[in-house]
């Protein structure tokens, strides 16, 4: 990455006390993803079912308290506070790495048939349409049940995620690569026998960082709400492995008698969601200023 | 004459990418560990009539003659047994679901009404809401309507759907006590009861959706407006309303109608997540049931069926392309 | 010790007298109305091949069949005719049965229901094109599974029809539950020639006190009273609505805040699902719902099956180790908040409420659990450090369940590793599989007739291990494939009943599986439904003597 647009990044998400304020919530839910583990063994609980915490019908006893800082689950009695910060790790591990994956695939991709062109190019088109065309929820449903249970939900999701996230990737990376090929510099050094993959190195991969940092920001956030949106519905992460959805999917039957159940994993869903987006917006603006307003 | 050969080469397009989602959904659901027959073969089961079971489904072949047999149905139409029994299903037949009796297109037929009541209206709603709010932020810029809009749609964009429903439903159903809590009301049957039961999804997707038209428009606006031939209809004297309306307007429209067409066709394609919030047994549901009891033929029904929306969707965006843009290209 | 002992058993019974209305809610009712039940399910139909239906649910009000059960709450679930005029009358050691229809009876048509109308609707069962309904006649009429229904022409020899009024089976083995199995829904009339059409039970001839008058799949189906169905002749239904409205596609948690509402038309309606977790802890909050809420007594047996072929689990003495190790009282509370709404813990593979059941504790533990007596069992059988997958479904609150059963596995260093899997996925693996991977399933079952048959033979013959059937635990033992064939053939329900106690006993000594609870159910209904019983088995409503209140 160019130090040039490296300050452009730090100038985007420090510009005002909104996009700080965002830039902040994402640190602090990274920092709590990372120290979950700490913070949860500092609280005196962990992700253990205690049904001595819970009144006769099975609900929460008691409120937040010095032991249970959000409350607990109700049937099991898993504290809350533990479910949360294991869920933004599972939440940001997921948004992270399916963003990685298709970001990496896009990238490949997208240059690749931009700068090739020809039938290469057309495939890339035509997979792109079908994968587009695709009804993905849909078929992540179907997916998630047909997988052997060997698989780790996880890693499916990575993969599944990342495999439907490249197209978009792809068609911003390749718009570009066609601007760059038709300027002097590349078509130079493909005079001067360069291979293919000595001129995507060297002279396209630098000139590309400034879209794929743009649509890789705001892909984790819908990274992360496409991987809440399939626990919720029960084909995501599996229990004992803590995820935002799957808790959220639950807590909706007890929104009524237990609201805080639903709040807190909740709130922490549309804050890590919230904060990717608007410092992801930011970040567009400021590398491209004449896409400021679009989405 | 150039529209008509546009639309039949992307028609055939479209036909392709559907017989290769096919054929991947049929790939995946072949793969699946379970046995479809295990639910036709009664309690207690034996292994005879678990056999009985694969080779009245149809399941007893190899997969890619199962696959042709489903391509061969959707032309031909198929039969299922042997006998006076024999259930017959006609063409187009996208297969059989033996939990229902009847046949998958008939299903997706019933359901399709209760999704598309939910995504049309809230579709409408949400033009009329963004393009209104969008259209509003551009002329008065920096203003507190222009900041509340903008800062709504990054909030609308990162609220996932079911939080949304259910603080809607919360707030709106049991607080509040002013629309149903649930439901569905066929608009055959009584349309202010089908309006008033659709009333509380509609404004939920519209509050996810419209922030985003929103910002869509007013950002087109705003580059449009700078641009010659507007400043060139100012300065003949033109009146704002005209020059906004008729000028500008129109070319914000295709940004808008591309977004549209692909919020459109995913959201018709599965309101699942609308219709578990809300109670209503539309196509979401179907699939969500399906899927549970792996009714292959339905799953399989279905996931054809939103491919052919989301694409058919797409195709229609190219033909308003087509129409409304003459400088674009047509392949 | 024993101070102790009194004082817990005092709090349950405290525990009992404040809560749940065990048996029956709802005041007296009269002839009229129209009953709602609401239903989550989009499809209907009564067609009895397809059916697996129990005596006393829904297709009891279309179909009567050979022989029909007398429950009530507080008494053990006995046979009594329904369509014959006896409970069937056993010969040649238990091989061959014999059945005569009542008098005059007939379909909603008007025509008169004949043997060979029972016999059709049996040899229906056996098409493919109808095959999905309980199944336990067909080796019994069929010893070698061949024949495929009476729509290509074939009859089924066993049943003999002499006249009119008399039906004859000559059973493949002598079979003392065979009057249970004529309860069963395939034993129900279709006039002969009748019901080809895969939907035939949307529509079929009907020999209940209802008919279906009209129905619309996700919508509504409406049953009217059958002109001639013979209340003389059918003292267990009491038929009092005018109509039966099921409502369709209705998701369960829309049904439960419209009865707990319970305002306008759902004041006469009626919650099918069971209530869940979180809506029986909303309920509980509620005074006026309360009152509606009407739990079992007992119910299906919630068990963790421990598969016999893996690796350490294969030594009965670790299998013992694990009836220490488990804590019921969690699962308890996972299950429905508590012991009250759960069900008692259970220590035996019978259930509450069928005939010949022996209460019996082998493996004498708080309801909690022995953690330290499991580990010291498991060090003497050189099984520490035991790390297992346990499968189980996604859906009604099972994977809440079973995080309980892993936490007080691990009290005893036993670590489990879940697999929630969709429904027919864990089917899949859990009964289909010819080589499955996990080690143990959390699952429960309730018998399908009121018999202790019901109760083992499905989940314990060496027979049915795998292909679809419901041993998953994969235990054999010859010695209890010998005992169950016997108790079996035994006609006289008394013996039968002491001999299905011994091999209750004897199965448990090999503890393949752990019984957890008797799983309660409790179901909601609005304030003008009245006559709201539940027997001591089956744990579901007694759909057949619901009415409304004036």
């Amino acid at each position: 990455m160019s130090d040039p647009l490296a300050t452009t990044v730090r100038r985007a998400v420090w510009a005002d006390w909104w996009t700080r304020l965002s830039a902040l919530t994402v640190l602090l839910m990274i920092g709590l993803a990372l120290a979950a583990d700490l913070l949860v063994s500092l609280e005196g609980q962990s992700l253990r079912p205690d049904t001595s915490v819970l009144g006769p019908t099975g609900l929460p006893a008691e409120g937040p308290s010095a032991d249970h800082w959000f409350g607990v689950e109700p049937l099991t009695g898993i504290d809350l506070f533990a479910l949360v910060v294991h869920g933004a790790r599972t939440s940001l591990l997921i948004g992270l790495a399916a963003t990685v994956v298709a970001v990496l695939l896009g990238l490949l991709i997208g240059a690749s048939a931009g700068y090739l062109g020809g039938w290469w190019d057309r495939i890339v088109g035509w997979t792109t349409d079908v994968i587009f065309g695709f009804p993905y929820l849909i078929f992540l449903i179907a997916l998630s049940a047909v997988t052997p249970p060997s698989v780790p939900k996880p890693l499916l999701l990575v993969i599944v995620l990342g495999f439907f996230g490249w197209p978009r990737i792809a068609r911003v990376v390749r718009a570009q690569t066609l601007t760059l090929t038709q300027r002097k510099f590349v078509a130079a050094a493909r005079v001067m026998g360069a291979g293919p993959w000595h001129v995507f190195r060297t002279e396209l991969l630098p000139n590309l960082w400034a879209p794929v940092i743009v649509v890789s920001t705001l892909s984790i956030p819908s990274m992360i709400g496409l991987e809440a949106a399939l626990s919720f519905l029960g084909v995501g992460i599996q229990p004992p492995t803590a995820s935002w959805g799957r808790t959220i999917s639950t807590a909706i039957d007890y929104v009524e008698v237990d609201p805080l159940y639903l709040i807190f994993p909740g709130a922490a869903l549309f804050l890590v969601t919230l904060g990717f987006n608007v410092v992801g917006d930011s970040v567009r603006d400021a590398i491209d200023p004449r896409s400021a307003g679009r989405i | 004459m150039r529209l008509l050969r546009f639309a039949a080469v992307r028609l055939a397009g479209m036909l392709l990418v559907l017989l290769v989602v096919t054929l991947i959904s049929y790939l995946v659901f072949f793969l699946l560990p379970a046995d479809p027959a295990r639910l036709a073969c009664g309690r207690p089961c034996s292994p005879e009539g678990l056999a009985n079971a694969r080779l009245f489904m149809g399941v007893d072949v190899p997969w890619y003659q199962q696959f042709w047999n489903f391509l061969y149905g959707i032309v031909a139409g198929r039969t299922f047994g042997t006998g006076a029994a024999a259930i017959t299903c006609a063409a187009p037949c996208l297969g059989y679901s033996f939990q229902d009796n009847v046949d998958v297109l008939t299903l997706i037929g019933e359901r399709v009404e209760v999704s598309f009541s939910v995504a049309i209206g809230a579709a409408v709603l949400w033009l009329i809401i963004g393009v209104g709010l969008g259209v509003l932020s551009a002329l008065k810029r920096g203003s507190a309507v222009d900041r509340i809009t903008m800062a709504g749609a990054i909030a609308g964009v990162s609220m996932p759907a079911y939080l949304a429903g259910i603080l809607g439903i919360t707030v709106f159903a049991f607080w509040l006590d002013v629309v149903p809590k649930g439901g569905y009301t066929p608009i055959a049957e009584n349309p202010l009861d089908w309006a008033w039961h659709l009333v509380l999804p509609w404004f939920v997707l519209a509050f996810l959706h419209a922030a985003l038209y929103a910002r869509l428009t007013r950002g087109q606006m705003l580059e449009t407006l700078g641009e010659d031939y507007i400043r060139t209809a100012r300065a003949k004297g033109l009146p704002e309303k005209k020059v906004i309306g008729k000028h500008a307007l129109r070319n914000v429209l295709l940004p808008v109608i591309t977004l549209l067409g692909i919020d459109l066709g995913s959201l018709l394609a599965g309101t699942v997540i609308t219709e578990r919030i809300f109670g209503m047994a539309g196509v979401g549901k179907l699939l969500v049931d399906a899927t549970a009891q792996l009714n292959l033929p339905v799953l399989l029904g279905v996931t054809l069926f939103s491919a052919f929306l989301i694409t058919f969707a797409n195709f229609l965006v190219d033909l308003c392309y087509g129409a409304l843009d003459p400088r674009a290209r047509l392949l | 010790m024993k101070s102790k002992a009194t004082a817990v058993l005092a709090i349950t019974m405290v525990l009992a007298g404040c809560g749940a209305n065990s048996g029956s809610t709802g005041g007296d009712v009269a002839k009229g109305g129209d009953l709602r039940l609401l239903d989550d399910k989009t499809t209907y139909q009564a067609d009895p091949a397809k059916s697996q239906s129990l005596v006393v649910t829904g297709l009891s009000l279309i179909h009567r069949r050979l022989t029909s059960w007398d429950v009530a709450p507080g008494k053990t679930t006995t046979i009594v005719p329904d369509l014959a005029t006896d409970t069937g009358k056993a010969s040649d050691g238990g091989k061959t049965w014999t059945f005569t229809l009542k008098d005059d009876q007939k379909y909603n048509d008007g025509t008169v229901i004949k043997s060979a109308d029972i016999k059709w609707g049996l040899e229906r069962s056996y098409s493919p094109t109808f095959a999905t309904g309980l199944a336990y006649h067909k080796d019994l009429l069929d010893a070698s599974n061949a024949y495929k229904g009476p729509f290509e022409g074939t009859e089924l020899s066993s049943i003999e029809t002499p006249d009119d009024k008399t039906i004859v089976f000559k059973l493949t083995r002598p079979y003392g539950d065979f009057n249970w199995v004529a309860s069963t829904p395939a034993f129900a009339p279709v006039p002969k020639g009748k019901g080809t059409e895969a939907n035939y039970g949307e529509k079929p001839l009907a020999s209940g006190p209802y008919q279906i008058d009209s129905y619309k799949r996700g919508v509504e189906a409406k049953l009217t009273r059958n002109p001639n169905w013979d209340a003389a002749s059918d003292p267990s239904r009491k038929a009092y609505p005018d109509t039966i409205t099921y409502v369709l596609g209705q998701q369960t948690g829309v049904i439960s805040k419209r009865l707990i509402d319970d305002s306008g038309d759902d004041k006469n309606a009626f919650g099918t699902s069971f209530a869940s977790p979180a809506q029986l802890a909303q309920i509980q909050r509620n005074e006026n719902a309360k009152k509606r809420l009407v739990t079992s007594k007992g119910g299906a047996l919630a068990y963790l099956a421990l598969n016999t072929e893996r690796g350490k689990l294969a030594d009965p003495k670790v299998r013992k180790a694990f009836q220490y190790a488990v804590d019921k009282a969690s699962y308890q509370v996972a299950s429905a908040g508590g012991a009250e709404l759960a069900g008692d813990v259970a220590t035996t593979l019978i259930t509450p409420g069928i005939q010949g059941r022996d209460q019996f504790d082998l493996y004498k533990a708080p309801a909690a659990g022995d953690p330290e007596k499991a580990k010291q069992l498991l060090k003497e059988a050189g099984a520490e450090n035991l790390e297992l997958t346990l499968v189980t479904r996604s859906e009604q609150g099972y994977p809440e369940k079973a995080q309980s059963i892993q936490a007080g596995l691990a009290r005893a260093g036993i670590k489990v590793t879940l697999k929630t899997l969709e429904e027919e996925a864990y089917y899949a693996e859990t009964i289909n599989a010819a080589n499955p991977t996990f080690d143990l399933d959390l699952t429960s079952w309730q018998p399908d007739i009121p018999s202790a048959n019901g109760n083992i033979q499905p989940l314990f013959q060496s027979s049915e291990i795998g292909g679809g059937r419901y041993n998953s635990s994969r235990y054999r033992n010859p010695e209890v494939d010998r005992l169950i064939t016997e108790a079996q053939s035994t006609v006289d329900p008394v013996e039968a009943g002491k001999k299905w106690a011994a091999v209750d006993k004897r199965i448990l000594e090999d503890s393949p599986v752990v019984p957890l609870i008797y799983t309660r159910n409790s179901f909601l209904h609005g304030s003008k439904v009245g006559n709201v019983v539940i027997g001591d088995y089956p744990s579901y409503v007694d759909y057949r003597v619901f009415g409304l209140t004036k």
